[in-house]
């Protein structure tokens, strides 16, 4: 029983930053129907940028907490901006154009690849803990910090549902996803909802990042494990669906979780891509793909 | 048909290729000519698929199934070295058949992000197998010792080859279904076309070429990691392309003559290589976007324009 709830509660873990990831991703698709490689990156910026202030932060002898959410601000703002620019000068010009756009994206990973590396060197950071200590929930331990993550996981997922659903903005980004032709034709602003959306999924990958600094590893190519398992996430749920994204997230922590704890990382791994292929032989284009 | 190969221009450009590979002595030269006829095999077989309108991501994962074949039944059976550069091809076709079967019902984004899981998965399993070397990788593949001085001109070779009987291929009346399957599936289909077999077929054909760039990529190197064969190999290919244009096969190798030859001098400024490709990729995209080809050709329409208007 105790290790169902530690499964449980790890795969939640997990399931949150995926959750998170796969969000942007879908979105930036069903709106715009580019593939972004470089979402892996406005990930890192916002983890390195809060790995790095907070280790300064904490050195001025402010206290942890207000530290931390000072560098959060910073990690988030920072990527907003680089995921402003790369709108701006590159994806803007190729909407609906998924060869183009990929391809763009693939330069741009090398390029920020290169250019973290010159900036923030390759060690790996360890980030101070923030709220220490762990509490028991039905016998199994989890900390306080994971804890956290998984609660804002949840807020930020459930604030981005609502919005989507009631909101006129939110209203405008899924009529343009479902058919962004005939969503101009009832005058919504295209152009201006692609750079929304955008701005959007590029906050939810540095709240993302912000949120996993203090319980892992930061190094310059964080980004790239969970772009992967982001992408299968959102390719077994349907790209530009938010509930398959929601599901397919779920549904890879939970195999790499029980598959790490029974077998082995690599078998987890392995696993996962068979079920993508099976998933996709079933349905082409995901649980929940329509477009 | 002979007309649409333009095979006089083939034939001189493959031998001038060849001619000046003899000449090479000076073993940095060697090494670069080496990457470049590689790079533009893996980059012509990348093109190859987008023909029938796919972005092939796996091709990666095909090169190091190539490499790690060739590496395999050269250190551990000792096999002859005809027989494992050819085993490198045919193991790559073979998984590619099988993964191709399987996955090329689905299209576009959902090909190219399966494409990169596999390419990722396939590199796990050569990291955890022991008997592959596990993460270090294989060591000591050579090719035979007459072969040293002749390195460049054989693997130049075999480049061309195969560069060549890819294009032979897509100027073939087979070749023309892939395009007509890129423009329209649908249409292809209603004239009872067997498209999944096509589109099998033509990825098998450009994982063969990809598998022999592996296995030459092996004996050039004559070590192999899984670190080599990750998607960024597919990424370069596919900056290659770009860069050089699609539109036709000159592109890729035009490309990748380029993009190896200045990242190696790059390389020698102590300049990043990551930032170097990805600069190259993002300018390539958003200046160029028919590539180096494209622009040329563009320039000679407007100066024969110009001839035109003047003769008037």
């Amino acid at each position: 029983m105790q290790t169902v709830i530690q499964l449980t509660l790890t795969s939640l873990q997990i399931g949150a930053v995926y959750i998170l990831f796969s969000l942007g991703l879908t979105l930036i698709f069903g709106v715009m129907r580019i593939v972004n490689f470089a979402h892996g990156h406005l990930f890192a910026v916002s983890a390195l940028l809060v790995a790095v202030m907070l280790s300064w932060l904490a050195g001025m002898g402010i206290p942890i907490l207000p530290a931390y959410l000072l560098a959060v601000l910073a990690g988030v703002t920072a990527s907003a901006a680089l995921g402003f620019i790369i709108y701006v000068f590159g994806f803007k010009y190729f909407q609906r154009d998924m060869v183009g756009s990929f391809i763009l994206s693939i330069g741009l990973v090398l390029l920020l690849d290169g250019i973290f590396l010159e900036i923030f060197g390759g060690g790996v950071r360890a980030v101070p803990e923030i709220l220490p200590g762990s509490v028991e929930i039905l016998g199994a331990s989890v900390t306080q910090q994971r804890l956290f993550l998984c609660g804002m996981a949840v807020v930020i997922t459930a604030a981005l549902y609502w919005a989507l659903t009631y909101t006129k903005l939110g209203k405008a980004l899924r009529a343009v996803s479902i058919d962004h032709e005939a969503a101009m034709l009832q005058g919504v602003p295209y152009s201006r909802l692609a750079l929304a959306g955008f701005m959007i999924a590029a906050v939810l990958a540095a709240l993302a990042g912000a949120l996993i600094a203090p319980i892992s590893i930061v190094t310059p190519v964080i980004g790239a494990d969970y772009l992967i398992k982001g992408f299968i996430a959102v390719i077994i749920g349907g790209l530009g669906s938010i509930p398959g994204a929601i599901l397919g997230a779920l549904f890879v922590a939970v195999i790499e979780t029980v598959g790490s704890f029974y077998l082995d990382p690599t078998s987890a791994t392995i696993t996962i891509f068979v079920l993508v292929i099976v998933v996709l032989q079933v349905r082409p284009k995901g649980l929940m793909g329509h477009g | 048909m002979a007309d649409t190969l333009r095979l006089p221009y083939c034939a001189a450009g493959i031998a001038a290729a060849i001619g000046a590979s003899l000449l090479v002595s000076d073993p940095y030269v060697a090494s670069v000519v080496n990457l470049v006829s590689i790079a533009a095999l893996i980059a012509v077989s990348l093109r190859f698929v987008m023909l029938i309108g796919e972005l092939n991501f796996a091709t990666a994962a095909f090169v190091g199934i190539g490499a790690y074949t060739t590496g395999s039944v050269l250190t551990i059976w000792d096999w002859p070295f005809g027989i494992a550069m050819i085993s490198g091809g045919i193991a790559a076709a073979a998984v590619s058949v099988v993964f191709g079967y399987v996955t090329l019902r689905t299209k576009g984004p959902y090909f190219l992000l399966i494409g990169f899981a596999f390419t990722e998965a396939v590199r796990i399993i050569y990291s955890k197998s022991m008997g592959l070397g596990g993460n270090s990788g294989m060591v000591g593949i050579f090719p035979p010792i007459a072969f040293d001085p002749w390195m460049p001109t054989f693997v130049m070779s075999i480049a061309a080859l195969l560069i060549f009987v890819l294009y032979v291929i897509e100027k073939s009346d087979f070749g023309k279904i892939f395009t007509a399957i890129r423009d329209n599936e649908d249409v292809a289909r209603t004239v009872g076309l067997n498209i999944l077999f096509v589109k099998v077929a033509c990825f098998a054909i450009a994982s063969f070429a990809a598998g022999v760039a592996g296995s030459l990529h092996a004996v050039v190197n004559n070590v192999i990691s899984p670190g080599d064969f990750s998607f960024l190999l597919a990424a370069f290919a596919l900056a290659y392309v770009k860069v050089g244009g699609e539109d036709n096969i000159v592109g890729p190798i035009v490309g990748a003559i380029l993009l190896v030859v200045l990242g190696s001098y790059a390389l020698g400024l102590g300049g990043h290589e990551h930032i170097f490709y990805g600069a190259a990729i993002v300018l390539a995209v958003l200046l160029m976007p028919e590539g180096v080809t494209g622009l040329l050709h563009k320039g000679r329409d407007f100066v024969m324009a110009r001839g035109k208007r003047n003769a008037d």
